[in-house]
């Protein structure tokens, strides 16, 4: 089987640096690039941290485009659970490349451009607030039909938002790039909270998965150690909701998911609801459906992949 | 003296085309490139629109590339003069002049990254919706550094707005674009309604064209009657307003107007997105980021318009109106 050609859009983060190696660990999907924009971090910090867990995975050939260093209009808000390096307290050697000369937009554009020339497509991933994207579709709306799929980690449908009452945190950060990707016409699958929240990184699953990792072990449990977000009351237990490793392990094995189509409004008017994925499950709007939302996720086999997945992917630093 | 490097981003129209045509008149300016936007009239227009103006002026080597086709985030609205679209052929002939492959995101953002380390920084004319410039401006920090300041036709501040009471249509068509604009950093100089509503063309300024201009002059004669924005009720009297050309006056002859700072915010949420307002005298906490032009001498400012395009250097003889 060919590996499905996808670019990973991210703002590690340490949910997106274990979806990142989830993703180094799987021979199904060759990854043409990553594109980084500034979310959890700062544009520079994020950049870094996507070339520090490339080099963890031996992969230094992989190209890492810096993106856009702010959200379209509002001013920028950061992550509160990846810890002031945005690696949680992992530490690792400063990156011995620099990151590649494009523009993640340029390399976006010019890799969906190349997809239609050969008549294919491409799959995107996105782990972080839609800056990115939202500046390709707006600038080239045509690039829409290039792409196979936009598999996204972003919003909160049924459940409440994390960062607001109202708002999921990728959304929050960038709600008028969401609002372009999300009326572009892309097919979108998203992951949002209402899945997330069920794929909490309990201890357990956390010993498993370093067991599994063998030498490499302290790397991995760094990072979910300092992802438990020890909110007892919210979870229902310690451990953190892993995001976006999902939305790579949904291009691994979607029979461990399910997902309902509704049209979604992401709201960038009101300062109350700002970034809410306001969500037309009966249709009431009238306006067909754009996004297939996932509802349900099998976390036990997810947890089980993942061990899998990551275990001998990770290369000792300095060695 | 070296002529100002400057970069034009519009949606012509026919003011826009006075802009162009002025510029293009003008040795003091260095017109580096043309960008175009979706704006008075929808994207495809406002390129063979362009495409027309530069092959006018005998300019068809001016770099010109293709932008956005709408706004970032609202609904798209078009020009209260939309309803002339692209320039017909009776009014300006067809040309083979077309944008090149760089999109105008693209174009805006590498003459800013290149004049960064100049001595002469690069001038923006923005004199459509500013949806091209915000995208350049969120894709890298630098790009905002390499900008020595944009000067934006838009703003109803105390005059009240042509499209709707609030606003003025560049900032109506894209308030979110404006909002990211105003906030860059980039040192802005404001060309509100308020200050274009002060030289009114009239019959007799076009009558010069049609006696004493080349071809390019005389064309855009035919292209304003074309789209009349007389309005005697609302002005007092006869004359329509030139508003984009306005801009490129400010840079040629800033003798001409009186200005003062201000903190400029953009509402773009709620019904009366597009509305901007201007905070003169420090009431608010907001940093000044613009100075604004508030008001022109009319006479002298359309005098030398109209002595420029008359003059305007074009290869009339391969103007053909048909």
């Amino acid at each position: 089987m060919t590996p499905r050609k996808v670019v990973i859009d991210c703002d590690p983060g340490i949910d997106d640096a274990i979806g990142l190696l989830l993703a180094f660990g799987s021979p199904e999907i060759d990854v043409r690039g990553i594109t980084v924009v500034s979310g959890n971090v700062p544009l520079g910090c994020s950049t870094r941290n996507t070339l520090q867990i490339c080099e963890l995975s031996g992969r230094v050939d992989m190209p890492v485009h810096p993106g856009c260093f702010r959200p379209l209009v509002r001013d920028p808000i950061r992550g509160l659970f990846s810890g002031s390096t945005g690696l949680g307290r992992l530490r690792l050697p400063a990156p011995s490349r620099e990151p590649a000369g494009a523009h993640a937009t340029d390399f976006l554009i010019d890799t969906i451009d190349a997809a239609i020339a050969a008549d294919t497509t491409i799959t995107l991933c996105s782990m972080g607030p839609l800056t990115n994207l939202g500046v390709v579709f707006r600038m080239r709306p045509d690039l829409v039909r290039g792409v196979d799929r936009l598999v996204m980690m972003g919003g909160a449908y049924r459940e409440p938002g994390n960062r607001t009452p109202a708002a999921e945190f990728n959304m929050l950060a960038d709600p008028h790039a969401a609002h372009i990707v999300f009326s572009s016409g892309l097919p979108i699958t998203a992951i949002g909270l209402d899945a997330s929240h069920q794929a909490l990184s309990t201890p357990e699953r956390v010993a498993r998965i370093e067991a599994a990792a063998g030498p490499f072990s302290t790397v991995i449990g760094d990072l979910l150690r300092f992802w438990d977000r020890g909110d007892v009351d919210r979870f229902d237990g310690p451990g953190g909701p892993l995001h976006d490793p999902l939305v790579i392990a949904f291009l691994l094995r979607p029979d461990l998911f399910e997902a309902r189509r509704a049209r979604v409004f992401v709201e960038h008017e009101s300062a109350l609801a700002l970034g809410q994925t306001v969500t037309d499950w009966y249709g009431q709007s009238g306006i067909e459906p754009n996004v297939d939302i996932v509802t349900k996720v099998d976390a036990d086999a997810f947890y089980s992949m993942l061990a899998e997945r990551l275990a001998g992917r990770v290369a000792i630093p300095g060695q | 003296m070296t002529a100002l490097p400057i970069l034009i981003d519009t949606d012509p129209g026919v003011d826009d085309a006075a802009a162009l045509l002025l510029a293009l008149a003008s040795p003091e300016l260095d017109l580096r490139a043309v960008t175009a936007v979706a704006g008075n009239v929808p994207l495809d227009a406002v390129l063979a629109n362009t495409g027309k103006i530069l092959a006018l002026a005998g300019r068809p080597d001016i770099p010109f590339h293709a932008g956005c086709a709408g706004p970032l985030v609202r609904d798209q609205v078009f020009g209260r003069h939309s309803g002339l679209g692209a320039f017909g052929p009776d009014l300006l002939p067809v040309t083979p002049v077309s944008p090149g492959p760089v999109h105008a995101v693209n174009a805006i953002a590498r003459a800013a990254l290149a004049s960064a380390d100049q001595e002469k920084r690069i001038t923006i004319c923005a004199l459509g919706p500013l949806t091209n410039l915000a995208l350049a401006l969120v894709l890298d920090p630098l790009i905002a550094k390499g900008i020595e300041r944009i000067v934006i036709m838009g703003g109803a501040l105390a005059a009240l707005g042509n499209r709707v009471p609030w606003a003025d249509f560049n900032m109506l068509a894209d308030p979110h674009a404006a909002a990211t604009v105003f906030g860059s950093g980039v040192p802005i100089d404001l060309v509100p309604l308020d200050t274009t509503f002060q030289a009114l063309v009239t019959d007799d300024h076009l009558r010069r064209l049609d006696e004493e201009a080349g071809a390019a002059g005389r064309c855009f004669a035919d292209l304003f009657r074309a789209s009349d924005r007389s309005d005697p009720a609302r002005f007092g009297r006869p004359g329509g307003p030139v508003h984009d050309a306005v801009v490129v006056a400010w840079l040629l002859w800033p003798d001409l107007f009186s200005s003062a700072s201000a903190a400029i915010g953009v509402e773009y949420a709620g019904r009366t997105k597009g509305y901007l307002f201007a905070d003169f005298h420090g009431i608010s906490d907001l940093p000044i980021n613009a100075r604004v032009l508030r008001a022109v001498e009319e006479e002298a400012f359309l005098d030398r318009l109209f002595e420029r395009l008359s003059r305007l250097d074009t290869n009339a003889s391969q103007v053909s109106r048909t």
